[in-house]
Formats: C-alpha cells, sequence, structure tokens
C-alpha cells in the first residue's frame, strides 16, 4: 500500500504530485521566464515528461527532479531563442486581458506583497482572497459573507490600502 | 494619509474591481501612491494568475499522455525491423533453449491403460510388447550408445543384434545382446522368461544366466532358477491369455484387475495360496470363473467390483 502510494506512474499519485508541485514549477518558471504563458506550458510538458519517466523518478526527491526537468525545457527554449522573441515583440498572450502591457515585477516585490496578504487582517484578507483569487463580484461575496456591498467594498478598500503601506516602499 | 481626505473609502475597491478608471484614481491620491498602487496592482495580478488552480493544465496533460499512448500502439507498424529482429531473437533463444532441453533430456514414456497391450517400436527395430497397466520409459537422445529401457508391470522384448540391452526395473536389471524374453515386474513379483537367446539377470549381487526355455523369479524376496516347458515362442499374454505357473493368488489377482479395470477384495480369503493355471483376457466372466472356481472361492462382480468368499 505504503509503495503503491509512491509509485509515480499511479495516476492518483502522479495527480497528487500535480496538486502538489504544478504551482511551485509554474512560479518558478514565471520568474526564469517573465511570461506567464510560456511558463505554463513548461508545466505542461514538465509533468507529460514526469509521466513518461515515472518509474525513474523517486518519489522522496520529486520536487527536485521536476524542477530539473523544467529548467532543462526552459534552457532548451532560451537555445531556441523563442523566449527573447517573444520579450522582443512584446508578446502578450490573447487570452490574458487582464492588462495590456507586458507585466514583469521582480520576484523580491512578489514574495513581499504575498508575504503582506498573508499577515492582512482576517476580514480583510477574506475579501481579498474572494475577489481577487476566486473571482467573486463584491456582491456574490456579500451575499455569502452576509454583510452589504458596502461592508465588503470598505474591507477591500482597507485591504489595499495596508499592502500599500507594508509593500510601498520596495 | 492622502486618501483619508475623501469620505469616500471604497474607491480603491471600486478601482482595482475596475469600476472607477485609472484617472479617477488619480484624481483621488497623489501621483506616487498611484504609481505605487499600480505596481501593487500588477503585482496583484501576477499573484492571481501564479495562484490560479491549474485544472486546465492538468487537462491538457491527461490528454498529451492519453495521445502519446495511442501513438506507442500504433509504434510497432513503424518499428517493425527492429521489433521484427527483437521477435526472432527472443523466439530463436527460446527455441535454442527448447531443442537443448529436449537433446538432453529426451524421456519417452509409454503406458497401457487396463486391458491394454501396447506395442512399441524402438529406434534399433527392437520391439516390446507392453501388457496390461504397465509403464516403459526411455532417452531417445542415447538410445545409440545406451540401450537402456524402464519397465514397470510386464512386457514382452525381442530385442534386435547390437549393444548391451538393458531392462531396468525395481527388481532388478536385465541384460541381454539379442534375444526375445518376457520381463514382469510387480510390487513383490519379479519374472524373467527367456524364449530366445541369452539373458541375464541381475538381482542385487547376483547374476542369472537364462537360456531358452529358462526363468528366473522372486517372490517376495524369495528368487528360484527353473526350466520351464514352453509351448509357445511368446509370452500366452499376447495371444490373449494370461498364464500362471506356481504364483500366489494375489499376483493373479493383481493381473486380473489390471486386465479387466475391476477391483477385487481380497479381505476374505487367503490371497497366499499358489495358483497354477490361465484366464482369457477377453471376457472379464470367463476369466473370473476360471481363476476363482479352479480354487474353490465364490465371487460376485457387481460394479467393477469383486467381491471373495470362501
Amino acid at each position: 500500500m505504503i509503495k503503491d502510494l509512491k509509485n509515480i506512474c499511479n495516476p492518483l499519485v502522479f495527480e497528487n504530485i500535480f496538486n502538489s508541485y504544478a504551482k511551485d514549477v509554474k512560479r518558478f518558471m514565471y520568474f526564469k521566464t517573465k511570461d506567464m504563458s510560456l511558463a505554463e506550458d513548461i508545466v505542461q510538458d514538465t509533468f507529460v515528461k514526469l509521466w513518461e519517466d515515472c518509474k525513474k523518478a523517486s518519489y522522496t526527491t520529486i520536487k527536485s527532479f521536476l524542477f530539473t526537468i523544467a529548467n532543462n525545457l526552459f534552457l532548451n527554449i532560451i537555445k531556441h531563442g523563442k523566449v527573447v522573441h517573444r520579450h522582443q515583440q512584446g508578446y502578450v498572450h490573447e487570452n490574458n486581458n487582464e492588462s495590456p502591457e507586458f507585466l514583469y515585477l521582480e520576484q523580491e516585490f512578489l514574495d513581499a506583497l504575498e508575504k503582506a496578504i498573508a499577515v492582512l487582517p482576517e476580514k480583510q484578507r477574506v475579501v481579498f482572497l474572494l475577489s481577487r483569487i476566486e473571482k467573486k463580484k463584491y456582491k456574490e461575496i456579500a451575499t455569502q459573507l452576509n454583510i452589504s456591498v458596502k461592508a465588503v467594498e470598505k474591507r477591500m478598500h482597507y485591504a489595499l490600502l495596508t499592502l500599500k503601506e507594508k509593500i510601498g516602499d520596495i | 494619509m492622502e486618501e483619508k481626505i475623501t469620505s469616500n473609502d471604497t474607491y480603491l475597491a471600486k478601482w482595482i474591481a475596475k469600476e472607477i478608471s485609472d484617472n479617477e484614481l488619480q484624481q483621488l491620491i497623489s501621483d506616487t501612491d498611484f504609481r505605487t498602487y499600480k505596481k501593487l496592482r500588477d503585482g496583484i495580478s501576477i499573484h492571481e494568475q501564479l495562484e490560479t488552480p491549474l485544472d486546465t493544465i492538468f487537462e491538457n496533460i491527461k490528454e498529451i499522455i492519453k495521445r502519446k499512448k495511442a501513438e506507442k500502439k500504433r509504434q510497432p507498424r513503424v518499428r517493425f525491423l527492429y521489433s521484427k529482429i527483437a521477435f526472432a531473437a527472443a523466439a530463436s533463444i527460446a527455441l535454442f533453449f527448447s531443442i537443448s532441453t529436449f537433446l538432453t533430456n529426451r524421456d519417452l514414456t509409454f503406458q497401457s491403460d487396463f486391458g491394454e497391450h501396447k506395442t512399441i517400436a524402438l529406434l534399433d527395430g527392437s520391439e516390446v510388447i507392453l501388457n496390461a497397466k504397465s509403464t516403459l520409459k526411455y532417452n531417445e537422445k542415447n538410445w545409440k550408445n545406451n540401450r537402456q529401457i524402464f519397465l514397470k508391470g510386464e512386457a514382452f522384448f525381442k530385442v534386435q543384434k547390437g549393444s548391451a540391452f538393458y531392462v531396468t526395473t525395481d527388481n532388478g536389471t536385465v541384460s541381454v545382446l539379442g534375444t526375445q524374453f518376457n520381463v514382469n515386474t510387480q510390487n513383490n513379483f519379479f519374472e524373467v522368461i527367456c524364449y530366445e537367446g541369452k539373458v541375464n539377470v541381475k538381482i542385487d549381487d547376483s547374476d542369472f544366466i537364462l537360456t531358452p526355455n529358462k526363468s528366473v523369479r522372486i517372490i517376495n524376496g524369495i528368487s528360484t532358477e527353473e526350466t520351464l516347458t514352453l509351448t509357445t515362442v511368446k509370452p500366452t499374454w499376447i495371444l490373449g491369455e494370461s498364464s500362471f505357473r506356481s504364483v500366489p493368488l494375489k499376483e493373479v489377482i493383481s493381473a486380473l484387475e489390471k486386465q479387466f479395470n475391476i477391483q477385487i477384495d481380497v479381505t476374505n480369503i487367503d490371497s497366499t495360496i499358489i495358483f497354477t493355471g490361465a484366464f482369457d483376457n477377453k471376457d472379464v466372466n470367463i476369466a473370473l470363473a476360471s481363476v476363482f472356481k479352479t480354487v474353490q472361492i465364490n465371487y460376485i462382480l457387481k460394479n467393477n467390483t469383486v467381491i471373495l468368499s470362501k
């Protein structure tokens, strides 16, 4: 049973590994490529490769194994000049309607931001996460938390204020 | 704090939800703050994208894996040459092993059933006739160098001239050069009758040389050498009649059981009495009558079982 839980060739174990590490690989690749969609492509290829090499991979060292695969894929892409090309053209993914301009921030900024989000006062943090991560409208959040839309907006407003104060000087 | 100048404390929420524009926000706060908020918004956007569940990616991965699997299944056609070579290699290895085991250990076994005679032609032209319920085994590979046969039961041998011919049994070994003889080997009974030529019988440490019409037998460990008056050139069982000369009745009963596939219950009689006589191999009723009437034993045949009583 235990052996089975560590067998990466088992689809359930594989999915579990994906759920545990895919975001880490994506983050790692985002800061290397500065390109969200390219990072996601690499995540995809990394896990396909893991599945193909599932017998070779060891469960205990799986994280570094994944990062190594991802990094090799990244280096291959660099070799083919794809990254440079994309940047030079100011490549924007079609699905990215968030911001037209190329999003690029230093990793330290993002680390600080995430740390700040984590330590937001509870009420602000709940609203912030429901709004930004779960992409809920203020009205929906209001219904869910059984408070007024105005109260939701206030909490969001103060959440942003708090964040700005914490990371404003970076 | 500049923001606090306005009584409105929801505009940042509205701005990030795109309910008010950048310009509108710019009117409300300082340029420095505006730049900071813009950077904050970008950071939040990246954070969002990094945190979005990767379900679609996982679906894609599953799709790619499935597609690759399907491609792999079709691949043998593409790699026909390699797979053919691999297959040929595997087949030849398998063939090599099977042939080598075949050659080194090719024991042939013949077995006759109840009431059945089997004639076996050996490689050198020798002939063996197996009586009912008997087993013969020999190694085909070594046959040329070593004419050796393992026997259980009774058989008549017509051996072609050549190298020494051995019949090995649990009771002893019979060796000849070219002759005709009968070997009957049972649990407590061993008999060799020579019909032609010369037969050497080795039982434990004793050697018996048999010339035609001579026989040697062991009953319950006691060996006797006898000269017989043979009326036939072959054992009578081959001609359809089993004949016995001074043998314990239980050997006759055992022969009846083998010949007719019946069970004979001997608990009520003395099966050690000596019997001389014969029975017909074709009809069970005639055979039983000819054996048991002569020794005055009553018998009942029912469902292939014979119950004997005095």
